[in-house]
């Protein structure tokens, strides 16, 4: 995918949670990941770049045009990629099924029947056939996060983001929601995520941003930076969370 | 000491209730009495159960429109909306009642009692519940929010389909709560002179000095009202369940 990000900045209150942060990804990066600590502006920089938070200032160009500010805009850009959070955020009052064919029906105008088709296709391919009709309630951590990734890739999203999508689960659960990112990333889906699993940043991702602070205090291929870090932040960063 | 306010709290309500039976059942009960007026304490139930049903739906499009003006995002309806319920909630029914006919009704030349005691009691019912939906609608947690617009919902389309769903079933038991309210309210309609329930039975009481034959049939009479509503909303919480 191509992005370039310039000059990108986002306050909150007094926090500039994304600070003047610049950086560009080509066409070959198919899967970019961002890595730092907790605070360090991940996560705001990935809904900047999903459309879901509009910038103070700087700008996002992606494949060739600008993220738009306007709100109708905004929607319509929204509408074409997918976006998951690391607190599942499912729709509890609705049966996983209808959380997968809801979007389909009322956002992309799919008929009723072809939305039900295409979420029973999904969730086949996810392994939650024998869960479809329970409601996120009665559902594990890891099953809720692979019906929301359902969700999110059902309409065949240009873009994926992924907002640390692991965070939340345990190490069991980690490893069935990242297989599945996995098998995501090999079918060809262009994939942004923010992350703590540096094993399968370092694995998966072609580029990688390191966030601290809300800067961007080092970038570029992933083999690069994880084998040879440049900064002594990055350094320190990956020797904490690498130690155990 | 948690025993003994427990026995405390055990024998005043025992006693209680026992010297209310003792009482109630101990009268010297002379039904002949108010054999004639038996017709007009069914009219009057028949008028509290009218005023009720017609204010109860009043109520709800009033606070329907209270509530949206509440949520909305210019600051005129915000203020309007707010300025009403604060002084509805904050002022007596009765006093209501009696400018809402006295001078207002009276100055637009309106004289249906009826009709401008079902006005004035869903003004009223109709504030309170503005609050409670408010109240609903607000408790719908942010990541909701965040996720329809992930997805490319709408505003219109998120409080149809994710919003007010689940703000539905949070608000069903205070809602059940204010309409049973609504109903013993409408008795202070008596002092407009709207022939109701509670009027009826005050003017037996009046003819006849026979207080038990008079207010006992009426005390069964609102719950005859107020019960089923208890029970339907039970009925629908249980329906719209859903685990979280």
């Amino acid at each position: 995918m191509s992005i370039e990000i310039s000059q990108l900045s986002k306050r909150y209150g007094a926090t500039l949670a994304v600070d003047s942060v610049s950086v560009n990804f080509y066409e070959d990066d198919q899967v970019v990941a961002l890595i730092g600590p907790s605070g360090g502006g991940k996560s705001t920089l990935l809904r900047l770049l999903g459309g879901l938070e509009s910038p103070d200032s700087g700008k996002v160009i992606l494949d060739g045009s600008a993220v738009p500010a306007e709100e109708e805009a905004l929607r319509q850009f929204r509408m074409g990629n997918g976006f998951l959070f690391q607190s599942f955020n499912l729709f509890p009052h609705l049966s996983a099924i209808e959380n997968i064919s809801l979007p389909l029906v009322k956002v992309h105008g799919w008929a009723e029947n072809d939305a039900t088709d295409r979420a029973k296709e999904i969730a086949d391919r996810f392994g939650l056939v024998e869960h479809l009709e329970k409601s996120p309630g009665q559902l594990s951590g890891g099953q809720q996060q692979r019906i929301a990734l359902a969700r999110a890739v059902a309409h065949k999203p240009g873009l994926l983001f992924l907002d640390e999508p692991t965070s939340a689960l345990d190490p069991e659960m980690k490893a069935e929601v990242l297989d599945l990112i996995e098998e995501l990333r090999l079918s060809g889906q262009r994939i942004v995520l923010s992350t703590h699993e540096m094993g399968f940043a370092k694995r998966s991702s072609d580029k990688v941003l390191f966030l601290s602070g809300g800067r961007n205090l080092e970038s570029g291929q992933s083999a690069a930076v994880f084998e040879n870090p440049q900064s002594k932040e990055l350094r320190d960063f990956l020797a904490k969370v690498m130690k155990w | 000491m948690k025993k003994f306010v427990s026995l405390f709290v055990s024998v005043v309500l025992s006693v209680t209730f026992c010297f209310i039976v003792w009482v109630v059942l101990g009268h010297d009960y002379q039904w002949e009495l108010i054999q004639p007026y038996w017709g007009n304490l069914f009219s009057g139930w028949l008028t509290t159960l009218g005023v009720s049903v017609a204010a109860l739906l009043l109520s709800v499009v009033i606070a329907f429109v209270l509530t949206a003006g509440q949520l909305s995002d210019y600051r005129v309806p915000r203020f309007l909306s707010r300025i009403y319920v604060e002084f509805i909630r904050g002022t007596p029914l009765l006093a209501q009642i009696l400018i809402g006919y006295y001078m207002i009704a009276d100055f637009i030349g309106w004289d249906s009692r009826f009709g401008v005691g079902v006005v004035i009691l869903s003004g009223f019912s109709g504030a309170y519940l503005a609050e409670i939906f408010r109240g609903g609608v607000e408790s719908v947690s942010s990541s909701q929010w965040l996720s329809a617009r992930a997805i490319g919902l709408t505003e219109g389309q998120t409080y149809r389909h994710i919003i007010v769903p689940q703000a539905v079933r949070r608000v069903l038991p205070a809602s059940a709560g204010q309409f049973a309210n609504l109903i013993k309210d409408s008795s202070l309609l008596f002092v407009i002179s709207v022939h109701e329930f509670t009027m009826q039975a005050r003017e037996v009481n009046s003819n006849t000095y026979a207080a038990f034959e008079a207010y006992i049939p009426m005390i069964l009479g609102y719950l005859l009202l107020t019960f089923p509503i208890s029970m339907l909303s039970r009925f629908l919480e249980k329906r719209y369940h859903y685990e979280h």
